[in-house]
């Protein structure tokens, strides 16, 4: 009884370590903090489940430990840093299968003699870890390159889905049921699951793999709390659900940046294989959307950054704001200049009566012919509520109104900032390429507001 | 190519076409400047600077015209004066033209077969934004102007809180808020007063705004007044008077306008009556920058400063000549950019599908190329 106690407590503690961990991991500042929060909570959680009463047998479970965690630890230091995210769609895989198993396993122990609520749970178990097992196992191979990134579409592929959610649901009835027949119907399940999480995978494209990921990844968290059920383990319904439930959230937060619809994503088989398409038209490109934050983490790494205001900071009145941000920068060593084009604003001018205003030295604004050639030796070129003045179609697009005018080149930047209301073309009406540029950061909403944001996190240390 | 750069012959004009500093750039492209002596005196270049720079000096005017192939000016060329006829035949001039004005120059520029570009065409799309002296001219006189206003006012700008009690800041209005308006707005605003600008457009609002103005807002005509005959004029008059109406209604409590409103090729509205001019404060100041189209106050004498109805009122007439080295800077830029855009060719052909250049060109081999001046010439006659 007191043992029984203890191992609840331990395990509401794990249960706190985890939302701590999830809770830190929101920002990339307190991340590798998250992260150790929830190791820890993880090493408690499995340290009291050895200890616990229905351990059959340690050497199996320290063989299993020493293989896995040793395959685990290898695989996590030889990956390249580019190669992290079909590395967590393979681990997202791996959590799958092991709850499939799991869930077996008790079927097969109990001889199907269980429950009506167990059987459920064991049927969900092993449905959605297989899922998760065959779907991750496809987004690992079309990041890997195994597989083409580009989607594939079967014919009747929504019907296809359909039919299969249909026979899983079925299934899982059938299973409850008629439990007798438990060894056929869980096989039957197992098999079903496998060829959905496949078609389910297929037809998105290798650039919305991380989507997929991510709700994969809340899969496997599901998964691993019906499991919880199954093996009536408390911190494993608790791990589970909160993996569910913040993969569900981060699911929607990248669509909510990429401006899709989960739905657009998961069925609209549009997206690419990785980066723009060249033939695309502009209504199908995406920018990526980004928040202050990123902004001011950006600009702390920095050591050079050029800031090209424009009409949309003298709209929002942010002159003040920028150039405290500009001062924070400075006084951290970041070289920070103002690039000032010949026609930025509605009146020649305009934006030194801005600068002025702020109090900005006059050695720190450029004019355009002074500073075009720093572009590509900075770090951050941070445009504000400019468009024109920076859209590289005055370059080479002969029949655009800005063709010939000179740019400043920000576009050479290594990254490229843009603070702008909208995706709204500039007072010529030219649509800008710059948007959709992969080294470009898109942050939307008044100058004032992102860039008093920006000051913000940026004075929090 | 020759370029010539004559002394300026109008009283009062002191900028000059080119600038030293903008010498370099041509020679280093295989042209050559040559420079009447004296021609950037009045705006502090001196002919030696000239000479330093890299171009000639002419000793006369006959003989830089002789000399040239084409020719950089700001005013146009004076027919009284027999200006026009200097020009070779089949030469090039480029400079300001008001060609609705200068009927006689056109028309000698047709006889000569000369080929004309004046600044005053020059499409005002983005990129040719560098060549725009209306844009560069018009920021120095929205500039001067508030300052000639700070000048005659027996008044302060700025508040100011002492012991000797509390100066509230002036309450200027700046009438349109087109590239002088704005200027105007900045300037005024950096000297401290307190600045409310009015446009009928109401999509300008948040260009005033932007400069910390506030926008003065007119109520737009009832639509039922367009459906009868002859409905334009009807229509611009009501609109007038509603504008009247607006700014009536504020003068009271303004002591310096500016009045920036300008049609372009006709007489500048009138904003202030002479019963609006009444019932402004006594002692209160009105630059109108609109005085050589007429004004846009009514009691305005263009090239005076007149005292009527105890408000000080400055008929404002070429107000970048009183700031003839940043005008010549700029104005020199403007030139430049646009000669360097016209003849990009290595042959230095001229590219008539260019829309720049089209639009900029007045007269070519013997014809007026420009509709609008056709049609204003041949119908007016004037």
């Amino acid at each position: 009884m007191t043992m029984e106690i203890i191992t609840r407590i331990v395990y509401l503690v794990a249960a706190v370590f985890f939302i701590l961990g999830l809770k830190n991991l929101s920002s990339p500042k307190t991340a590798r903090r998250g992260n150790l929060f929830a190791m820890l909570g993880m090493l408690i959680a499995v340290v009291m489940t050895l200890f616990d009463r229905n351990i059959i047998s340690f050497e199996y479970i320290i063989v299993g430990l020493i293989v896995g965690g040793a395959i685990g630890a290898v695989a996590a230091k030889k990956v390249q840093m580019t190669s992290m995210p079909q590395m967590v769609a393979l681990f997202n895989g791996f959590g799958g299968i092991a709850s499939t198993l799991v869930a077996f396993a008790e079927l097969y122990q109990a001889h199907g003699d269980v429950a009506v609520h167990a059987n459920l749970t064991v049927s969900l178990s092993l449905l959605i870890g297989t899922v998760t097992f065959t779907g991750s196992l496809i987004a690992y191979a079309k990041l890997q390159g195994i597989m083409r990134g580009a989607p594939i579409v079967l014919p009747l592929h929504q019907i296809l889905n359909t039919l299969l959610l249909i026979a899983s649901v079925v299934l899982i009835v059938l299973a409850i049921m008629y439990p007798g027949e438990y060894l056929l119907w869980a096989i039957i399940i197992v098999g079903v699951a496998a060829i959905f999480g496949i078609t389910f995978v297929i037809p998105i494209g290798g650039a919305d793999m991380p989507v997929v990921i991510s709700l994969l990844n809340s899969y496997s968290g599901v998964a691993a709390a019906m499991t919880g059920f199954v093996l009536g383990n408390s911190v494993l319904i608790i791990a589970g659900a909160l993996v569910g439930a913040s993969g569900l959230i981060l699911t929607n937060i990248m669509c909510v940046a990429m401006n899709r619809s989960l739905a657009n994503v998961l069925f609209g088989a549009v997206g690419t294989d990785g980066g723009a398409t060249t033939s695309g038209e502009k209504e199908t490109r995406t920018v990526t959307n980004y928040t202050p934050v990123d902004a001011a983490i950006m600009m702390e790494q920095a050591q050079s950054v050029i800031i090209v205001p424009g009409y949309g900071l003298a709209v929002a009145q942010a002159q003040h704001v920028l150039q405290e941000m500009a001062q924070i920068l400075m006084d951290r060593g970041v070289k920070v200049r103002y690039a000032i084009h010949p026609v930025a604003g509605r009146m020649p001018g305009h934006m030194n009566v801005l600068m002025a205003e702020a109090n900005v030295s006059y050695d720190l604004l450029l004019e355009m012919d002074a500073i075009n050639d720093d572009f590509q030796d900075t770090d951050v070129a941070l445009v504000i509520g400019a468009n024109d003045v920076v859209n590289p179609a005055a370059r080479y697009k002969k029949d655009s109104p800005l063709y010939g005018m000179p740019i400043l080149n920000v576009d050479q930047a290594r990254t490229v900032m843009i603070v702008k209301r909208s995706l709204g073309a500039g007072f010529a009406g030219e649509a800008n390429e710059l948007f959709f540029d992969d080294k470009t950061m898109m942050i939307f909403g008044d100058a004032k507001k992102v860039v008093t944001d920006l000051v913000k996190t940026l004075k929090e240390e | 190519m020759k370029i010539g750069i004559p002394k300026e012959t109008v009283a009062g004009e002191t900028r000059v076409a080119l600038i030293p500093s903008m010498i370099a750039p041509l020679t280093k492209k295989g042209h050559e400047v040559l420079v009447e002596s004296g021609a950037g005196m009045a705006a502090s270049f001196p002919d030696e600077a000239y000479t330093a720079a890299g171009a000639t000096i002419i000793g006369t005017t006959q003989s830089l015209y002789d000399a040239a192939d084409i020719i950089f000016k700001v005013q146009p060329p004076q027919a009284d004066k027999g200006e026009p006829a200097l020009i070779g035949e089949g030469k090039t001039f480029i400079g300001y033209m008001a060609p609705f004005y200068n009927a006689e120059m056109v028309k000698t520029f047709q006889q000569r077969k000369i080929t004309a570009f004046s600044m005053e065409f020059i499409p005002r799309i983005t990129r040719a934004q560098s060549m725009d002296t209306l844009s560069s001219m018009a920021t120095i006189a929205g500039y001067k102007a508030v300052l000639m206003a700070a000048n005659e006012l027996g008044k302060i700008f700025p508040l100011l809180m002492t012991a000797a009690g509390t100066i509230t800041p002036a309450n200027v209005l700046i009438l349109g808020a087109g590239v002088a308006g704005l200027q105007a707005i900045a300037t005024a605003k950096r000297l401290g007063a307190r600045v409310s600008a009015f446009d009928p457009r109401p999509a300008v609002r948040e260009q005033v705004e932007s400069l910390g103005a506030t926008f003065v807002e007119m109520e737009l005509p009832e639509e039922d007044v367009e459906t009868k005959g002859g409905y334009a004029k009807a229509q611009s008059d009501l609109f007038l008077q509603k504008e009247q109406e607006a700014i009536a209604a504020r003068l009271p409590k303004i002591d310096a306008v500016i009045t920036t409103a300008q049609i372009f090729g006709k007489a500048a509205p009138v904003l202030i009556t002479e019963e609006m001019v009444k019932k402004m404060n006594p002692g209160s100041v009105i630059v109108d920058l609109a005085a050589e189209n007429g004004g846009n106050c009514q009691l305005t004498e263009a090239g005076k400063t007149v005292v009527k109805e105890n408000v000080t009122i400055i008929g404002a007439v070429n107000l970048p000549a009183t700031v003839p080295v940043h005008a010549s800077q700029m104005y020199a830029k403007n030139i430049v950019n646009l000669f360097n855009h016209l003849y990009q060719a290595e042959d230095n052909a001229l590219d008539w599908e260019d829309e720049i250049t089209v639009g900029a060109c007045i007269t070519r081999d013997g014809e007026i190329t420009n509709e609008m001046v056709k049609d204003r010439l041949s119908n007016g006659g004037n």
